[in-house]
Parts: C-alpha cells; structure tokens; sequence
C-alpha cells in the first residue's frame, strides 16, 4: 500500500470518527475496537456493560447507570448491545433513548456475528445477560454475569 | 468523545484496515487459493431476500403423522411453512400460514411452534409482542385442511393484561387435545399495582380441543417464581400425563430446573422436583432452556445448560420415578469449547443428544447417541458447521428414524438423519 492510500484512508477514518457519527448512534463492535478501548482506558477504572433488548434485568442495570449519571456527571461505561440482529434497531435505539445513555460510548455486536463478538471479548462467558466487566486501572477485565446492584457500580465508576 | 478517543480508534481501526487491504493485496496475487476461499465463502454464505428462510433467525421443524416434514419460520409479521415428502431433500414452495399479519416473536428462545392431529388438523402457535416493552400474548390458530386455511387467531393467555406472556410450547394428542405452556407475568403485573414484587414470571397451562368445539383454552397457573427468558420443554409420559421441563428461580436467583408431571387422583404430584442442583447464581438472563423425551419404559430423560458454581456446562440425567430421584448427571460436549443449547429425544432404546459448540469463528453442531437407554454414550461426532450465527439445533422424530434440524441464518435450515 502506497504511503498516499495510507494517508488517504487515515484522514477517512478521522473524518469518520471526528464528525458525523457520534458513538451515541451506536457503532458495529469489532476486535479493533475492543483494542482501541482498552488502549484509550489504561490507568483508568472503567465499565464495560453488555446488555439485550430481550432481557429484562438488563433494564435494570442500565436504569443504575442512568440514575449515577444524573447523579455524578461523566462516567466512565462503555455499553455494547449483543442482540446481533439488524431487525432490533429501532429497539434499541429506544432503549438507548429512554435510559439517557447517548453520552456513553454505545457498540452492537454486528447482525450474526454475535457469538464472534463474545468470543473475542471473553471466550469463558456464554452469552447469559447482563454482563459488566470491571475493568482494572491496568487494563485486567472481571466479568460478573447478572444484575449488579447499585452500591457497587457507584463504588466501581464514582469513587 | 475525546480527541484522544478519536485519535486512538482511528489509528487502530485505520491499522486494522490497512491489514485487511495489504492481506487482500496478497491474496490477489496468488489467484488460486483467493479465488477458492471466495467460492466456498459464496457457498457458506448468501444475502437473504424477502421472506426466504435464509433471513429467518429460527427454523421449527415437525414430522406430521403421514410422514410430511413441515418447517416454519416468520418474517415480517407473516408466518411462512414448506412442506417435504422426502425427509428434508427437497421442500414445496413457501406458503404463508393464511392469517392476517401480525409482529411474531422468533429470535433465540422464543418461536411460533407446530402440531397434528392424526385428523389433517395443523395447530400453530406463536407469541405476539403489544406495544409495551416486554408485553406480549399467546396466540393460536388451527388449521382442519392440513394447513389451506386457518381459524382467527385467539389469544390463549385469558387475563386481558398488558404484560408478559411468552415461550410458548405445545403439545397436541392424535385426538387434537391441545395443550400449550408459557411464561405468565400477571401475578407480577398484578402485584406491581400494589407496590410490591416478586421474582419470576409463572408457568401456565392452556388446554383446548378445536376438534370437539372446545375453543376457548382454559388458564391455569402450575408453578411460580419461573426464570423469565428460558424456553420450556414438554412430554407426554407413558400414561398420557403431561411432564413438564423448565427454569426455575430457587431462593436467591438459583437457577436450576424444575420438572412437574401433570398426573391426576392420587398422584397429583404438588410440588415441582428440583432437577438439577449445579448452583448457578444468576440474577439475570440464561438464555437456554432444557430438553425432556420420555420413552416406552416411562424413563424420564433430560439435558440441560448451568454455569453454577457446582456444574458448568451440558448435562444429561434420568429418572424412573417421574422426577423424585435422577441418575448421576453425567457431562456432555465440551465445556471449554462453549457447549451449550443442547436438545434431545429418546426412540427406542436410543438417546440422541445434540448441542452447539463454538470455536471463535465457527458454530459447530454435534450429536451423541446412546442404543442403551442412556446407560452408555458413543463417542460425540461433529456434523456440521456455521459461520453466520446458529440457531438452536433440535431433534425430531419420525417413527424409528431421528434427524437433527439446525438452521443456520444467512447459511441455510440444515435437516439430517442421525
């Protein structure tokens, strides 16, 4: 690849990322990604949030999030959407709406390729909703599986 | 987002596509091996186009009784069938089950069902989300002309109330005796009203007979405090009764499976028994429910999914007393290669388990049979392969031979004797 392609694609992309689509909109999730945050996170304590428009409980984790937002300003919570189906857009573009998350960073696994998603974030988890990943200030990921409550993502993201 | 967090992913997600352009580049320079992984990537997988089954999410497939394998999917708000003479070769052309159309749920867990009657009666099945989130209904149409027109559809759930009802499963005898279960949250609902809570939705049991004029389906309450987004699977026993397979929530957000058999008289079974005792803590969604077949001696056979603390992974179990006491769990699959949504059926003697393994990039369907009444297993053999996602694998029956379906979205409904 000449050097000008380079250039060319490297401008593209800032111009993707530094203009029109806002992360609030919600963007395919990929490997690349998942480097991107781990790299821009390091030396911070951060969430990862990964929830489905078919589950419930998931509701309620990002209804937490949104009650600590109001609450405590930025915080730092990447939230991905697993359902990996194109039909569910409109949903969770509700959803996304109705619990005030547009601020955070917001990824969807891409349309069939769920399970690969999950897979390249944890190979141990199984798909079960929702799912947080405490993420250490140097970088090492703790899933937990199931509805965190909310005096411990306060002590994780606020204190 | 921050200047940095731009420049970190663009940096990465321009190496990233610099990559696949320079490994693309040198692929195009060796024609041969590029040329071939295209043609099988063209093979594997296609666009989808309107109502095909290729673009649906979940494929049900039942033998009916004159040996016909029917297959159902939905999209967009329809409900489409073919209809096989020859076990899955070849299908007729799609037909769309005659009702006006309506939103159908059809992704993971949930999927309109199918049953016969010995009569040409087709009976369907499905779940219709309403405009609430997380409200939907049971609904059900018959067909007496094996499937050239269907009854309006009804509204099998009886309360009237804007809340869940969902997961629906039926059952119907030769006689056309129809019994479907769901997932209830009108106790939920009803509670809710009064400011208080409780864990679950609850299992419910509707029976009609359209056959003998009885169209209205009875509603009745059998288990509480079940986990909300788990499919439910049911059997006839030897004696016509109805065992019912699900998961159920036990103390604090205990996952693990309950089995009730419907019996009458004196053996009316009260309480569900606990199956499975693995422990899985979970206040939130599985996603995977178990399977139960039942065979000519009343053995009870199951499988089932749990990441507890005590067992991780697939498990198969019998029992000769209808539940009150199992044989040793044994595992199945592989745990570390993501075993999970395991199916089976009994026929005979034989057992047929099968089950969805993942690699990374690759779903893979695998089978495990026992010819001894589940005393001993073959070795697991691997029968195909997806690369654009899996839905559930099932396995049904007609007469002494058993076939796996697994419909692979984007990929294609894949239907093979085991």
């Amino acid at each position: 690849m000449t050097f000008f392609k380079k250039l060319t694609c490297a401008v593209f992309i800032w111009l993707l990322f530094g203009t029109n689509v806002s992360f609030a909109e919600s963007v395919a999730f990929n490997k690349a990604q998942l480097a991107a945050l781990k790299i821009q996170n390091m030396g911070k304590q951060w969430l990862m949030l990964l929830w489905s428009v078919d589950c419930p409980p998931c509701f309620k984790e990002l209804a937490i999030i949104q009650t600590l937002k109001r609450h405590h300003g930025d915080l730092l919570v990447v939230i991905i959407n697993t359902d990996a189906n194109d039909e569910i857009k409109t949903e969770r573009k509700d959803i996304i709406e109705k619990f005030e998350l547009k601020d955070f960073t917001n990824f969807h696994f891409v349309d069939g390729q769920g399970d690969q998603s999950r897979f390249f974030i944890d190979p141990n988890w199984y798909g079960e909703l929702p799912r947080s990943y405490f993420v250490e200030r140097n970088g090492e990921f703790h899933g937990k599986s199931g509805l965190v409550n909310q005096s411990l993502l306060t002590q994780w993201l606020v204190n | 987002m921050s200047t940095i967090t731009k420049l970190v992913f663009s940096v990465i997600a321009c190496t990233s596509l610099i990559f696949t352009l320079n490994t693309s580049e040198a692929a195009a320079h060796n024609h041969q091996p590029s040329h071939q992984a295209m043609q099988s990537e063209k093979e594997q997988v296609s666009p989808c186009k309107g109502i095909e089954i290729i673009c649906a999410k979940t494929v049900t497939s039942v033998f009916a009784p004159n040996g016909d394998l029917w297959r159902l999917w939905a999209l967009h708000s329809g409900i489409y069938f073919q209809i096989s003479t020859n076990n899955g070769d070849t299908f007729s052309a799609t037909t769309r089950v005659a009702i006006d159309k309506e939103k159908i749920s059809a992704r993971n867990e949930n999927r309109p069902k199918i049953a016969f009657d010995k009569y040409h009666g087709v009976y369907i099945s499905w779940v219709t989300p309403k405009e609430k989130k997380y409200t939907a209904d049971v609904r059900f149409s018959y067909s007496s002309d094996y499937g050239k027109t269907f009854t309006k559809p009804v509204t099998v759930n009886d309360d009237n109330l804007l809340t869940g009802h969902s997961f629906n499963e039926m059952l119907v005898t030769d006689e056309g005796d129809i019994s479907i279960v769901w997932l209830d949250s009108r106790l939920a609902y009803q509670l809710s009203l009064q400011g208080k809570k409780i864990n679950g939705s609850a299992l419910y049991l509707g029976k009609a007979n359209y056959r003998k004029n009885t169209t209205s389906f009875s509603n009745e309450q059998l288990a509480n405090n079940t986990c909300v987004c788990c499919r439910i699977a049911m059997d006839y026993n030897n004696h016509g009764e109805l065992a019912i397979f699900w998961r159920h929530i036990y103390g604090d957000n205990i996952r693990e499976f309950a089995l009730l058999t419907l019996a009458q008289g004196e053996s009316a079974q009260q309480t569900p028994y606990q199956i499975s005792y693995d422990h899985w803590k979970i206040n939130g969604c599985p996603h995977q429910g178990g399977a139960i077949s039942i065979n000519g001696n009343n053995r009870y056979h199951m499988v089932w999914f749990n990441q507890g603390d005590v067992g991780k992974g697939i498990f198969y179990a019998s029992s000769n007393d209808q539940g009150k006491s199992l044989t040793k769990p044994i595992s199945v699959g592989v745990q570390l290669a993501q075993a999970a949504h395991p199916h089976m059926k009994t026929n005979g003697d034989n057992i047929d388990i099968v089950w969805t393994q993942f690699t990374g990039t690759e779903h893979e369907l695998w089978h495990q049979r026992s010819t001894d009444n589940g005393k001993s297993f073959m070795q697991s053999v691997k029968l195909a392969t997806a690369v654009s996602g899996s839905d559930r694998p099932f396995i049904i029956n007609k007469n002494k031979a058993s076939y796996v379906s697994w419909h692979r979205p984007k990929q294609g409904h894949l239907v093979q004797a085991l």
